[in-house]
């Protein structure tokens, strides 16, 4: 891949921050009204925490808060790895088949339209408490998203690349390789940063239904203990969560198509 | 052994039926080595139709189109075809661009890399190689774009309005560009447009075409000399071709 014009990075560090530094401010402020509000209007303790006792009480309990960041993340990995393994492929067989455009195509659409997390009891009374149910769930809230896209990803090139490509006399695999692949994957991208926001809601979710460890599992049993203070602190592992797989998605996506017109810096 | 172009009974339906609709033809023409014919006529007329069966993308329903003695039945490999949406991919830069119709062949890069550097130049795109062609204006991206489908040094050029989309100053500057370039190569050049000045500017004949179906008017040969530069066009005799087409335009109600 072609090298981009890089600024020196204390520049863009410096011109990042001076473009940032409402929003900056507007988050510190959130969080200042917050814990001041809870004083102010004498909220008690077991309905909201002041974030100080958040930090204070979540720094506390953090070997827990660890593991359990640790079990959920190999949720979101696996369910999220093999719904990329699997929906890829499939997504660019329907694209070029008409026999699967018009079987698995219409049935996938359906599926859609479903709201998959209403399967997660079903899926844990066949299961059990363990691992596979909520890879099972997080699978399904990323397959979907992702063979959509990869279909529209890969079905629609241009009618003038296509005439190209066939003009060069090229074979399937180098027209593939060479014009095909890349052009679609800012689409194919589109649907991987979907899934990674619906990954880490499934995860949650499927362990609400049933579980004995995990985030939500976690979130769940500290908020009927009456611990609000814990339970943010288990959000924000979470939150920090899917930040970190939507981050390492965008910054796949950068290496991977920094032409693209989303990506690109003017 | 000659490379000229024949058509002979060319014809293309759309659809079956009740609905079809005749697209073009029946049209005959003989294009010689080396010539540079426009397909002159209004939009709908069908001069894109032609184009594509030329290139053995489109299959014709009646007639045959036959290029250096043998008849084109697939895909025309041997040729370079430019449309008016060029077909530069945005993860290439300019020269990767040129050198993708290279490597969709299967020819040596190392071998071309002067050719690349020579069409480039004549183009005056010698600086901007490097970039990326959402870096370039919609000018420099068609002359690019004249590179890559020239590059693998092809017997036979269709342009499908390749200046279409390009404003009035900018395609006066690419029209010459393009004479220059043709001069060089001496390739046979299909050049789609609408445009009559275009026409008479550039070519050795101007096919003048008709719409619904699409058939040839005539052919009038444009006795004037290469290159064809501002002199040329404010002669009496330009203007004579310019206004003899617009006469049997006019006959047709076109314009």
């Amino acid at each position: 891949m072609e090298s981009f014009d890089k600024k020196p990075m204390f520049a863009a560090m410096k011109l990042r921050l001076q473009n940032s530094w409402m929003f900056v401010a507007f988050f510190i402020g959130f969080f200042l009204v917050w814990e001041y509000s809870v004083i102010f209007f004498d909220i008690p303790l077991y309905i909201l925490t002041p974030p100080s006792l958040i930090v204070e009480k979540g720094a506390a309990d953090l070997d827990r808060l660890l593991y359990y960041t640790y079990v959920t993340g190999t949720e979101v990995v696996l369910g999220y790895g093999v719904a990329v393994i699997l929906a890829l492929p499939l997504g660019l067989a329907i694209a070029f088949s008409s026999l699967l455009k018009r079987t698995i195509y219409p049935f996938i659409v359906c599926i859609e339209m479903v709201p998959k997390i209403a399967f997660a009891p079903l899926f844990i009374s066949w299961l059990g408490f363990g691992l596979l149910p909520k890879v099972i769930i997080v699978f399904l809230v990323c397959f979907f998203p992702i063979v959509l896209n990869a279909i529209l990803a890969f079905s629609s090139l241009s009618e003038e690349l296509t005439l190209f490509c066939r003009s060069t006399g090229a074979g399937v695999w180098r027209t593939f390789f060479k014009v095909r692949l890349p052009a679609a994957l800012p689409q194919c991208f589109v649907g991987f940063k979907y899934a990674a926001i619906n990954a880490t809601v499934g995860a949650a979710i499927a362990e609400f239904i049933g579980s004995d460890k995990g985030l939500g599992f976690y979130i769940q049993i500290v908020t009927g203990n009456m611990r609000p203070d814990l339970a943010f602190a288990g959000i924000f592992f979470l939150t920090l969560l899917g930040l970190s797989l939507f981050g390492i998605v965008t910054l796949a996506e950068r290496l991977l198509i920094p032409w693209h017109i989303s990506v690109r810096r003017t | 052994m000659s490379h000229h172009i024949e058509f002979a009974g060319l014809k293309k339906v759309f659809g079956t039926g009740p609905d079809a609709v005749q697209a073009f033809g029946p049209v005959d023409l003989s294009i010689a080595e080396g010539e540079f014919i426009s397909l002159l006529g209004p939009s709908g007329c069908g001069k894109s139709t032609l184009m594509m069966m030329t290139s053995g993308l489109l299959e014709a329903t009646e007639g045959t189109v036959t290029i250096g003695g043998s008849q084109v039945k697939g895909p025309q490999t041997d040729i370079g075809v430019m449309f008016q949406d060029n077909t530069l991919v945005p993860w290439r830069t300019v020269r990767g661009n040129v050198e993708l119709q290279l490597e969709m062949r299967g020819k040596s890069l190392k071998e071309f890399s002067d050719k690349i550097d020579n069409l480039l130049a004549s183009v005056h795109l010698e600086d901007f190689a490097d970039r990326h062609p959402y870096e370039l204006s919609g000018g420099m991206q068609q002359r690019a774009a004249f590179c890559q489908a020239m590059v693998h040094d092809p017997k036979t050029m269709l342009l499908d309005e390749p200046l279409g989309k390009l404003d009035a100053m900018t395609r006066e500057r690419i029209r010459s560009d393009l004479q220059r370039l043709w001069m060089q190569e001496r390739a046979t050049v299909i050049f789609v447009t609408h445009s009559i000045e275009e026409a008479v500017q550039l070519s050795t004949k101007v096919a003048v075409i008709t719409p619904r179906p699409g058939t040839i008017e005539r052919i009038i040969e444009i006795d004037l000399p290469f290159p064809r530069d501002f002199d040329v066009k404010n002669s009496p005799e330009f203007a004579a071709y310019v206004r003899e087409i617009q006469e049997i335009f006019r006959g047709y109600g076109v314009i």
